[in-house]
């Protein structure tokens, strides 16, 4: 039964946070992609008023109850993801998307949501100190067969756009040192040998344009050197909105998504970098601290994962930016372009909303 | 409170430690960010700026070139060029690939071009192509947004109005080398701008080269323009008066047509040169392109050498026409006078060593006068065996031989007049007496170009003054000519002699005018080698024949103009260069001299 009292609880501070960077990201690509399309902007903006809509309802829903049919789920965008590869059809050289009517949709973003359901599930229960090898094996699982089905679609950063959650659930079950080891030996071994016997050598190729991906004829040293141009030439405090060089005369690579915090630094400067900075450690401050008031270790769980997926995702965007992190397709959660990444951060965000409203229900 | 049930503190622990964690890492995010965007914005904004900006030269068009009467003489006519942006090329290989169908240029020029100019900046626009016709134009700027990387411009080309015409005088034009862009001292020329390589090109080409412009653009990241940001128009350089005649010109070359040769014509009033023609020429117009190289190279491989400009540098014996010289030379030392006879049998022995006239019957007993008149060698024979070498080089270097004479053109030569003193240097052996005697006619080592004989026959035009001969007007304005300590009666005395020579039946009558008392000198010359006889033997011509040469000006009275004449292998002065002096003496006269009131003594 629905309590009213969820409702005083609801985290309206949340939300308003997320939309106001949303509504940050849809007027720089509107400055970033002026010279294109408007239906861009349309687009973005319909993604966002449905994400909104979707998240009202799934907070309804008892994380609880959520818990209960992430199993299927799990196995339902499974075969989706499998069946994509299988029978998809080719959208700008991957089998990513799904074509409904006028809508498209990347199953692989909402996959990372269902993942993180799955995961909460597995260990609501799991009282021990540290990981066991079976609860090792099975997370490691759980998140590497829809990470590897992405990788193949080919979307080397979507897919991995899932290891920070697959990061969290290690810190927080407490993984043995030897299982690190394992991990690393097993990385390097299999790498090894798929790289020298497996695969062939158009495989090879594949997997080497997958390393550095070459949207840009120009190559990844190109779009780094034109990053770092237009964050530094931007300055203090910018060269003005819809004023920015590098992004206006389009130097700037993929600016409406994985470059769309470079169009920010460009025009409005180091002070509305520090601004966004602000507004996204608000955001993961209120996603981290539900982990903390959270009334059960599910919920633990599902605050800290998402905090953990959104929050790595920003901070390796930026970092890539700079030349921290090499250059992979990875976009800034609700500020990059991409509907199904929007309505799956605000999905991802509704299960912390869902916790955090929740928290007094048994009390 | 749910925590009854559950210990969840471990993982609480461990979420906040994850947290402090990134949150440490998004503070040293922040550092890197305000180091690029504060600490570095100058050199990121300089970067940003280099990005969108483009600079692209406008070529200024270059002064005119005009004769005395402002006829034009180097004219600009617009010409279509191709600029290739090396800043916008990635890779060169799929460049040069994609540009050769579209140029239609060979993939190996293409890339030798490139190379050339590889130490050279690449923001320095390369010129890959000039001169183009319409129909290349049209397809390169209907395509011109596939092709980024090169830009089609106008440029303000050297057109020589009147092709071969005065050539030697104008000079050309050549893309300035690269060792020259490398070492120049300030920024003073562009990759692939072309100068003066010879002439008045060359020597004002400061003058007339002018300021170019420059556009700066706004370009996107594949290098389309979008925007012009700025435009400074080029100044064009300044016009160049020439003292040149161009009817003058045109008619002294008809005269040299089909010889090798020169003429030139000096006004000895004010040094102006009225001609100045070097046979052969040849059209500059045909390799003022940057890329003509097979021109360049059949014209530079041309035995007839073409481009020599022998007006200043081509070095001949004077033969009779230094007898002058000599008569000055004894006359003003005091070993003869205006009636000083010589008996002259056709040869005479000196120095154990018969010296011929080249008159076998001999001219008898002869004066002054009538010697140069009958340019008599037995009777500068015996000046020359009177006056010792290092006194008639005194002389001959008074008159201006054996120097510079100071023309507002690069490359003059000297020519060389023997003394005792520089055979000891050059060749360290002594003088021998019997050596003055070939001097004397003009012979042995003695060296001149056409340019210094006329200045020499202006000396006496003069009665004694040097003039300062240029091409260019007003070039040697307000300066003091120079005055010779040789009396004005001296000349006289030669003048009257040389007049004979033209007006009383002597070797010069072939240049005779009537009612223009034309004074001159011939002289020819036997100084041939061995492999210009071969090759004119083969060409059908006579080798034996000598270089014929004519000095003289005109009138004896107050001279206007002064004329030097070498048609090389024309055979005798009187018989080939005497006359065309006279066909000169005459296009001047019937063009300035209107009044008939010189009519004959």
């Amino acid at each position: 039964m629905l309590d009213r009292r969820i409702f005083r609880e609801t985290d309206s501070l949340t939300i308003l946070l997320a939309v106001v960077i949303s509504v940050i990201g849809i007027a720089f690509l509107y400055s970033a992609i002026y010279f294109q399309a408007s239906h861009y902007i349309w687009r973005q903006i319909i993604w966002l008023i449905v994400s909104l809509i979707i998240t009202m309802v799934a907070i309804l829903i008892d994380y609880k109850f959520l818990l209960t049919i992430s199993f299927q789920l799990y196995v339902f965008l499974n075969i989706i993801l499998l069946g994509l590869l299988l029978f998809g059809k080719k959208v700008a050289n991957t089998r990513s998307w799904i074509v409904v009517g006028p809508f498209q949709g990347q199953p692989s973003e909402l996959m990372k949501v269902v993942v993180i359901l799955v995961l909460a599930r597995i260990f609501s229960g799991y009282r021990e100190d540290k990981m066991s090898f079976k609860t090792f094996a099975l997370s490691s699982l759980v998140v590497g067969v829809p990470a590897i089905l992405t990788a193949l679609q080919p979307d080397l950063g979507t897919a991995l756009t899932f290891m920070p959650v697959l990061l969290g659930v290690y810190i927080l079950a407490g993984i043995r040192k030897k299982y690190v080891v394992i991990l690393m030996i097993g990385l390097l071994l299999s790498g090894f040998v798929g790289w020298n016997f497996a695969l062939k050598d158009y495989q090879k190729k594949r997997i080497e344009t997958l390393m550095t991906p070459d949207r840009d004829p120009r190559g990844a040293g190109y779009q780094l050197r034109q990053s770092k141009i237009a964050i530094g030439s931007g300055g203090l405090t910018g060269k003005g909105y819809h004023k920015g060089t590098q992004s206006q005369l389009r130097f700037l690579p993929a600016r409406h998504t994985d470059f769309i915090m470079a169009v920010i630094a460009e025009e409005i400067g180091f002070l509305g970098v520090v601004a966004i900075f602000i507004l996204y450690a608000l955001l993961m401050y209120r996603i981290f601290s539900t982990a903390w008031i959270s009334p059960d270790r599910a919920g633990v769980y599902l605050a800290f994962l998402v905090g953990m997926m959104i929050g790595c995702q920003f901070l390796i965007n930026v970092m890539m930016l700079v030349g921290l992190f090499p250059i992979t397709g990875i976009p800034v959660p609700f500020l990059s372009y991409g509907g199904s990444s929007l309505l799956a951060n605000f999905l991802a965000l509704s299960l912390v909303l869902n916790v955090r409203m929740r928290r007094f229900a048994f009390i | 409170m749910a925590r009854i049930y559950e210990d969840l503190s471990t993982v609480i622990k461990r979420a906040r430690l994850t947290v402090y964690f990134l949150a440490a890492l998004l503070l040293l995010i922040t550092v890197a960010y305000w180091k690029i965007q504060v600490l570095d914005h100058q050199k990121y904004w300089k970067m940003a700026e280099a990005n969108r900006l483009r600079e692209i030269p406008i070529t200024a068009p270059r002064g005119l070139i005009l004769d005395r009467q402002k006829v034009i003489l180097a004219d600009n006519i617009p010409s279509f060029k191709v600029f290739l942006l090396r800043e916008a090329v990635k890779d060169y290989e799929k460049t040069i690939d994609r540009l050769e169908p579209l140029l239609n240029l060979k993939k190996e020029e293409l890339k030798k071009r490139i190379e050339r100019y590889r130490s050279i900046p690449a923001y320095e626009p390369v010129v890959i192509m000039d001169n183009l016709r319409l129909e290349e134009v049209s397809i390169i700027e209907a395509r011109k947004d596939e092709f980024p990387e090169i830009k089609l411009e106008v440029e303000p080309r050297r057109y020589y109005s009147f092709g071969s015409t005065a050539a030697h005088v104008l000079g050309y034009l050549q893309e300035v080398s690269v060792d020259d862009l490398k070492t120049q001292p300030e920024k003073r020329w562009r990759a692939g701008e072309m100068v003066g390589k010879a002439g008045v090109e060359r020597q004002y080409n400061d003058y007339l080269s002018g300021i170019d412009g420059k556009i700066q653009e706004i370009v996107d990241s594949l290098g389309r323009p979008r925007q012009e940001v700025s435009r400074i128009d080029p100044r064009p350089g300044k016009n160049l008066e020439l003292t040149i005649d161009f009817d003058l010109q045109k008619k002294a070359e008809q005269l040299l047509e089909g010889r090798e040769g020169a003429i030139v014509a000096v006004d000895p009033r004010n040094g102006e040169c009225l001609v100045w023609a070097s046979s052969p020429s040849y059209d500059p117009n045909r390799f003022i392109s940057r890329f003509s190289g097979d021109e360049w190279l059949s014209l530079i491989n041309d035995p007839g050498k073409p481009l020599e400009n022998r007006v200043l540098r081509g070095l001949y014996s004077p033969g009779s026409t230094f007898k002058p010289v000599m008569a000055i030379a004894a006359l003003s030392e005091g070993i003869i006078t205006e009636n000083t006879t010589f008996s002259c049998s056709g040869s005479i022995e000196l120095f154990n060593k018969e010296f011929n006239c080249w008159f076998k019957p001999g001219h008898r007993s002869q004066n002054l006068p009538e010697a140069i008149k009958n340019s008599c060698n037995v009777y500068f024979y015996q000046l020359g065996r009177r006056l010792s070498i290092d006194n008639i080089a005194v002389y001959a270097r008074k008159i201006g031989l054996g120097q510079k004479t100071g023309i507002d053109l690069p490359g003059e030569k000297e020519g060389l007049v023997p003394s005792s003193d520089w055979k000891r240097r050059i060749l360290g052996q002594p003088w021998f007496p019997g050596e003055t005697i070939s001097v004397a006619i003009g012979q042995g080592p003695l060296l001149v170009t056409p340019l210094q004989m006329a200045c020499m026959a202006a000396v006496i035009a003069r009665r004694g003054v040097r003039i300062r001969p240029h091409l260019v007007k007003g070039e040697m304005e307000g300066l003091p000519e120079e005055k010779l300590d040789i009396p004005e009666s001296v000349f006289e005395k030669v003048i009257e002699g040389m007049w004979r020579s033209v007006n009383d039946g002597g070797t010069g009558k072939g240049a005779y005018q009537p009612g223009f008392e034309v004074c001159g000198k011939t002289g020819s010359t036997q100084t041939i080698s061995r492999e210009t006889a071969e090759r004119l033997a083969r060409k059908g011509m006579e080798p034996g024949k000598t270089h014929s040469w004519f000095i003289g000006f005109a009138p004896r009275h107050n001279p206007e103009i002064v004329v030097a004449v070498l048609v090389e292998f024309g055979g005798m002065g009187g018989q080939t260069a005497a006359p065309i002096a006279g066909e000169l003496f005459k296009a001047y006269r019937e063009k300035y001299v209107r009044q008939a009131n010189i009519q004959g003594n």
